[in-house]
């Protein structure tokens, strides 16, 4: 098959990608240098999908919650009994899977034998094989992994925050789902939900690292099984979820030693996807940066005054379809830090936002951006997220560069409202 | 590998590693692990790094770092063994990233040597505000241990395991000991210890070992240092005995259960080659059989997993179970320690362990820090291999050797993490 070429003059990295017949889009990103490599294979298809629309059927498909993540774990599964580790351990392969909100993803690293783990890799992501007995089995593994979460503070912190932004997005809902939610996932459910999001053209498969492009793509071309691909798009059904929060507080006690809190902002600027979500993306990652970043008046005074320490950070989750912000830490008093970061804010919106800080902050991007490519793993889940929103991070410059101090100030008076805010506390017993 | 001996305590090593677009820089000031100190040597990394006399304050500093394109500092303290780490760590893009022609380098080079050897001092002590609001961040990050469940049943089985020797000692040390500390006392501390500990700088990237070593010096040639050494650590060898079981209670909703054995197996020894590939093969990965019987066979767990404490020759094992299960899982470990030691490892297992500790070993070559960490901790234990002798070490074992070094292995502590206790 064709693949484009494509070269970042900044960065010095080069791309081949394409799109097979199959409907499956390829990203290769050959780092010759390293020892490592890396091949991640996704799906559009993540905990917020339960209610869908297949392509070509007009009925409403529902299915119980937690399923993206169970079928993730029942594709370990083979039809012949074995698992699929045996297969990748067998070539040095370190296989691993994740489910998140909006991505279900497969992926190996390997130092030797890249292209049997690849082989592997897109042999077992298309075999899927359940039946009522193995999906029984799995109840017990996920239960404990619920389990797991449960005595997990950080864990319950963000899902109570998000409980307190969203009233109807699914996104609220725990990835897992519940004990009680899986106990109702049958292999029939399992198979309806693969035949819909693992069609190959609702996919994705990322490689980077030490591989050789024409070696790669060959082992792809013959790894790719009958597909056909939706000549329309899989309807993913969401709740209309409204502009104001659910509510603005949360409280937990669990067995930890100090108060945790998570705090920040619902965004209301929603529905965008590619350059324009990248933008706003970079937008608000300059404002956290300058607002509340370790040289920031805010992070000072709230440090000086034993309020928080330096466990505080924040962070900036986005989707097309939802986004909030997040400022956590742990302190003594989550309600005060929560009443200064707010009061703190009306003042700066009063003042303006220094141009010397928008400029350091920005700069700070680019180091970000720079550094991103280090690590082969999280360059290919950075790359693989982004694809899934329309985003190109490959030319992660195209838009840096337009991002502008007065296209801050409107983020700042867009984002940072007092009525989306929310906070999330867990306390000691 | 480049190391240049600045004098008798201090050496500055660069690794060369350009395929990353960063560099990293790391200094490790290496302190004996005592009860006495310990709270002292974990508190003085954060002081440090809160001011310098470069950039007296956070926000100061944090300002320096984000105009080198957000680089980064931090500073804290770690364990290897019964060494007491005081580490610094930095990274910044390289040189040749920086869109109008800085030095980031350079600059960080400047800002990391300013904490460690030239801190903001008011009159011949530290900043007291600077130390006593540190000092109660100091002592939430030792309550703080308890909040991961997880590790936190993990580090409690390595603690009692090694009773009795200073590595029982917490990396943050104890709280009680934080209030006699004073920004004069801390300073005084801190005045003493820099001449005489070892300390290690690595440069690794695209740095110059020259410009780093010629920035260190610029601060050690005023100062006089006396011998020192890497405090070193024995492994535990006591002799059989009464099982030593731990119960806990915490208001959780999950069992954590820790096993401590005892390998007697040194990090120099000719057998750790085997115990390392023994230790993956009974519970370092998907591969293993404690993942394959405890969790997929038995469904008992998520997570069932064992890890190598090499320092003190401890293996200790994990899992996340309900209560009710405890024994079904401690049973099921035992008899998968049983089955390695009968030499019941099948081709497929030793093999995907050995190819697992490879393709580890391996990605340190690509990940700066990684690599850095592989050498310290090869210094500390004193077995002076390169990652290279390591990789060929594991090479040579045999699944007969990995049997014979499981019949060393003997089942200490039993550490239990249970619910609520009931009224």
């Amino acid at each position: 098959m064709e693949l484009t070429f494509r070269k970042n003059e900044l960065t010095g990295e080069s791309m081949y990608c394409g799109v097979h017949s199959s409907g499956l889009g390829i990203y290769i990103i050959p780092k010759k240098e390293y020892s490592g490599s890396y091949a991640i294979f996704g799906t559009r298809y993540g905990s917020v999908d339960s209610k869908f629309i297949v392509p070509g059927e007009t009925e409403v498909t529902e299915v119980p919650d937690g399923i993206a993540h169970y079928l993730e774990h029942k594709m370990f599964d083979q039809p012949d009994g074995s698992n699929v580790f045996d297969k990748f351990s067998k070539y040095g392969g370190n296989a691993n899977a994740f489910t998140s909100f909006n991505i279900t993803a497969y992926l190996f690293s390997a130092t030797a034998n890249f292209e049997e783990n690849l082989a592997a890799l897109l042999d077992y992501v298309q075999s899927p094989y359940y039946t009522d007995e193995t999906v029984a089995k799995e109840q017990g593994i996920i239960g404990q992994e619920i389990r797991m979460y449960d005595d997990n503070p950080g864990w319950k912190l963000f899902f109570n925050y998000i409980n307190c932004l969203y009233s109807k997005h699914p996104v609220k809902k725990e990835i897992a789902g519940t004990v009680e939610s899986i106990s109702h996932i049958t292999a029939d459910y399992l198979y309806k939900c693969y035949e819909t999001f693992y069609n190959l053209s609702n996919m994705a498969i990322v490689i980077t690292g030490n591989v050789d492009v024409d070696r790669e793509i060959k082992v792809i071309e013959a790894g790719i099984k009958k597909n056909e691909p939706f000549t329309e798009p899989i309807r993913k059904i969401y709740p209309e979820e409204p502009a104001q929060i659910a509510s603005p507080y949360a409280e937990k006690k669990m067995a930890i030693s100090s108060p945790m809190f998570m705090m920040g902002f619902k965004d209301t600027d929603v529905g965008m996807d590619g350059k324009s979500l990248l933008k706003k993306n970079i937008e608000i990652s300059i404002l956290l940066r300058m607002l509340l970043g370790k040289g920031s008046a805010i992070y000072k005074k709230l440090y000086d005054m034993n309020l928080i320490n330096n466990t505080f950070a924040t962070d900036y989750t986005m989707q097309p379809d939802y986004g909030f912000t997040a400022f956590e830490g742990e302190s003594k008093d989550p309600q005060r830090v929560y009443d200064i970061i707010l009061d703190e804010l009306e003042k700066v919106r009063d003042k303006g936002l220094d141009r010397g800080d928008f400029e350091r902050a920005k700069k700070v991007m680019w180091g970000k951006y720079i550094r991103s490519h280090n690590d082969i793993e999280d360059y290919a889940v950075t790359f693989i997220q982004l694809l899934f929103m329309g985003i190109d991070y490959f030319d992660y410059y195209d838009v840096y560069k337009t991002v502008t101090y007065e296209d801050a100030v409107d983020r700042f008076n867009t984002h940072f409202v007092r009525e989306n805010s929310a906070l999330s506390v867990v306390k000691p017993l | 590998m480049e190391t240049i001996r600045i004098n008798d305590n201090v050496s500055v090593t660069s690794i060369s590693m350009t395929k990353l677009k960063t560099t990293s820089i790391g200094v490790y000031i290496h302190r004996p692990l005592k009860a006495e100190t310990a709270a002292e040597n974990a508190l003085l990394p954060y002081v440090l790094k809160s001011g310098t006399a470069l950039c007296p304050s956070r926000e100061e500093i944090a300002k320096y770092l984000d105009d080198l394109y957000g680089a980064t500092m931090g500073a804290t303290v770690l364990k290897r063994g019964e060494d007491q780490i005081i580490y610094f760590d930095a990274e910044t893009i390289s040189d040749s990233y920086a869109p109008d022609g800085e030095k980031p380098v350079a600059g960080l080079l400047k800002l990391i040597m300013s904490a460690v050897f030239d801190p903001y001092t008011v009159n011949g002590a530290f900043d007291e505000k600077i130390v006593e609001q540190e000092k109660l961040n100091a002592k939430d990050r030792i309550d703080a241990f308890m909040n991961e469940k997880r590790q936190y049943a993990s580090a409690r089985c390595q603690q009692e395991t090694a009773r009795g020797t200073s590595f029982a000692i917490p990396r943050y040390g104890e709280k009680d000991r934080i209030d006699g500390i004073t920004a004069k006392s801390l300073y005084e501390y801190y005045a003493s210890i820099m001449t005489s500990s070892v300390i290690d700088i690595y440069i690794c990237g695209s740095g110059s070992i020259d410009e780093a070593a010629a920035a260190v010096r610029e601060y050690t040639d005023k100062l006089e240092f006396s011998p020192a050494q890497i405090p070193s650590t024995e492994i535990i060898t006591r002799g059989g005995g009464e099982l030593h079981e731990v119960t806990e209670h915490m208001d959780v909703a999950q069992g954590k259960l820790a096993l401590g054995f005892l390998t007697n197996v040194r990090p120099g020894d000719k057998d750790f080659f085997a115990l390392t590939v023994f230790n993956s093969v009974f519970g370092a990965g998907a591969h293993s059989k404690l993942f394959n019987n405890v969790r997929e066979k038995l469904s008992l767990a998520y997570y069932a997993s064992s890890q190598l404490e090499k320092f003190k020759g401890m293996i200790i094992v994990n899992a996340g179970i309900e209560f009710e299960n405890f024994q079904k899982a401690y049973d099921e470990t035992l008899v998968q320690l049983e089955e390695i030691r009968k030499g019941k490892i099948t081709e497929l297992e030793f093999e995907s362990s050995i190819n697992a500790i490879l393709n580890l070993c391996n990605s340190y070559f690509d990940d700066q820090r990684a690599l850095v960490t592989y050498y310290v901790s090869d210094r500390v234990a004193g077995t002076d291999m390169p990652l290279e002798a390591f990789i060929e070490g594991i090479k040579r074992v045999t699944p007969g050797d990995v049997a014979n070094v499981a019949k060393k292995l003997r089942l200490d502590t039993v550490y239990f993490l249970a619910g609520k206790e009931e009224a």
